[in-house]
């Protein structure tokens, strides 16, 4: 495990969650320096996964730079009864204080009804912090649109984690100056090849999960081929890519990043449901940070 | 001269289901049921003015829900001769209707406020761009008029404007003409 705890420093952890057959589980993280919210969601999804499948899960941490974002991103409130962990959360809550840069902690959804309050509430904070009109309609619409496709085509028993982190410096690839949000959202669900399957016109657009997520990033294609719908993720991945950002949609053994002049592709283990990882940096003129 | 028609105006962001911030399918489609009702409260050839300057945010969800489906219905027909014009700035907010009528290419008219010059949000073929604009210069024209103005014959002209009336952008008047035909006159509806 790397120092940066993100969606695909998991991967070696999915694979071999998949092997699991009850026996005790620990999951590793004591290297673990840093987690950006696709890591957070990932690692619910993970811990959901494992939970469901193992008596007894341990979550090893190192340090307390680690725990207490966790206890900040409201982690233990959904994992602290479920999981084992080395360490100390009643310290840490006692320590709990705002993150300023904390847009969403982690929070768990079932359904379509509950976006709106999910909205209002991100809504406001981002206003508090003097984001621009403009800046909020990027970071709510991406959040509302993978939090409904989520809840739409991401059925499972634990529904869905969101996550939303704005960072003072970026941190998709090399750190560098400047300012970033990220938005992170992970489902249990069939996955986006399975959902667009049941659509037959799509079947050469399904051979490979790389396949059916480029398909899927496509405006206007749906599980269900109705006009007007698919246009969400399509779009959200426009505005994050016009933003200099990147929208990841990862699903099965597939994993598609969208920037603003490519697609990349790759292939990881396979693991179920459907994960997204949006990066919209803020550009200078836009930032109205004091 | 365009007659007066009746019309109503749609506050999407006040009433009980509004909100600065308008996401998802299912809040659309709660806010298209609400605009139905009021289409359907019209008197033929009344406008329902959909004003949605009091919304911060639309998602395309919501967009599509409440707006593109309730478009599709109106072109298939579905509350009579009514119309439907978007009270909205040129702002942002529009990329999701624009997003939402294109997938579907439907348009809508738009005005910046009631009795502002109209547009056009969506797809209108551009074969028929010309035919609207004319329409829209005029105010009120014949078919025989519109055919002359475009050095279109009668037909093409007809089927031209015939369109643009089911797409919800016109309005369509038949009216008798001696002796014992029928004449066609086209009305801008903002």
């Amino acid at each position: 495990m790397s120092g940066v705890l993100t969606m695909g420093s998991l991967d070696p952890a999915f694979a071999a969650a998949i092997r699991v057959d009850g026996e005790p589980v620990v999951v590793d993280l004591r290297t673990v320096e840093f987690v950006e919210p696709a890591g957070l969601c990932a690692l619910a999804a993970l811990l959901e996964y494992l939970c469901a499948r193992c008596e007894v899960v341990d979550l090893a941490l190192a340090g307390r730079d680690v725990p207490a974002y966790l206890e900040r991103m409201n982690f233990f409130r959904s994992f602290g009864e479920r999981v084992r962990t080395n360490a100390d959360v009643a310290s840490l809550e006692d320590r709990r204080r705002h993150n300023p840069g904390t847009l969403q902690e982690l929070i768990n959804f079932h359904g379509e009804e509950e976006i709106p309050g999910i909205i209002q509430r991100i809504s406001e904070i981002l206003e508090n912090q003097g984001y621009r009109l403009r800046e909020r309609v990027a970071i709510c619409s991406t959040l509302s649109e993978v939090c409904a496709n989520a809840a739409e085509h991401g059925v499972s028993s634990f529904g869905a984690y969101a996550a939303v982190q704005a960072y003072h410096h970026i941190v998709s690839g090399s750190r560098r100056r400047g300012e970033e949000v990220l938005i992170a959202i992970a489902d249990g669900g069939v996955g986006v090849r399975e959902t667009l399957s049941r659509n037959p016109e799509y079947a050469e657009y399904t051979a490979t999960d790389n396949d059916a997520l480029r398909h899927a990033l496509e405006m206007g294609v749906s599980a269900t081929g109705e006009i007007g719908r698919g246009g969400g993720l399509a779009l959200v991945a426009g505005i994050a890519a016009r933003a200099g950002g990147s929208l990841s949609l990862r699903s099965g053994s597939g994993r598609v990043t969208v920037y603003e002049n490519r697609k990349n592709s790759r292939n990881v283990p396979e693991f179920p449901g459907t994960f997204v990882r949006v990066s919209l940096p803020r550009t200078p003129q836009e930032s109205s940070y004091k | 001269m365009v007659e007066e028609r009746a019309h109503r105006v749609f506050e999407v962001a006040g009433g009980d289901l509004g909100g600065k911030l308008m996401v998802t399918r299912r809040t659309g489609r709660a806010v298209r049921e609400a605009l139905e009702g009021a289409l359907e409260e019209l008197p033929k050839g009344g406008i329902l003015y959909v004003d949605t300057r009091g919304v911060e945010l639309m998602d395309y969800s919501f967009a599509d829900e409440a707006l593109g489906i309730l478009v599709s219905r109106s072109a298939s027909g579905e509350y009579g001769d009514r119309h439907l014009v978007l009270v909205e700035e040129d702002r942002d907010l529009l990329e999701n209707v624009e997003a939402s009528l294109r997938q579907r290419s439907l348009a809508m008219i738009r005005v910046d406020e009631i009795g502002a010059e109209p547009g056009i949000v969506g797809k209108v073929p551009d074969h028929l761009v010309e035919t609207l604009q004319a329409i829209y210069d005029a105010g009120s024209i014949t078919n025989a008029a519109l055919a002359a103005r475009l050095d279109l014959n009668h037909t093409a002209c007809n089927n031209r404007a015939t369109r643009l009336a089911k797409l919800g952008l016109i309005h369509r008047r038949i009216e008798t003409a001696a002796p014992g035909g029928r004449q066609y006159t086209y009305e801008r509806i903002a």
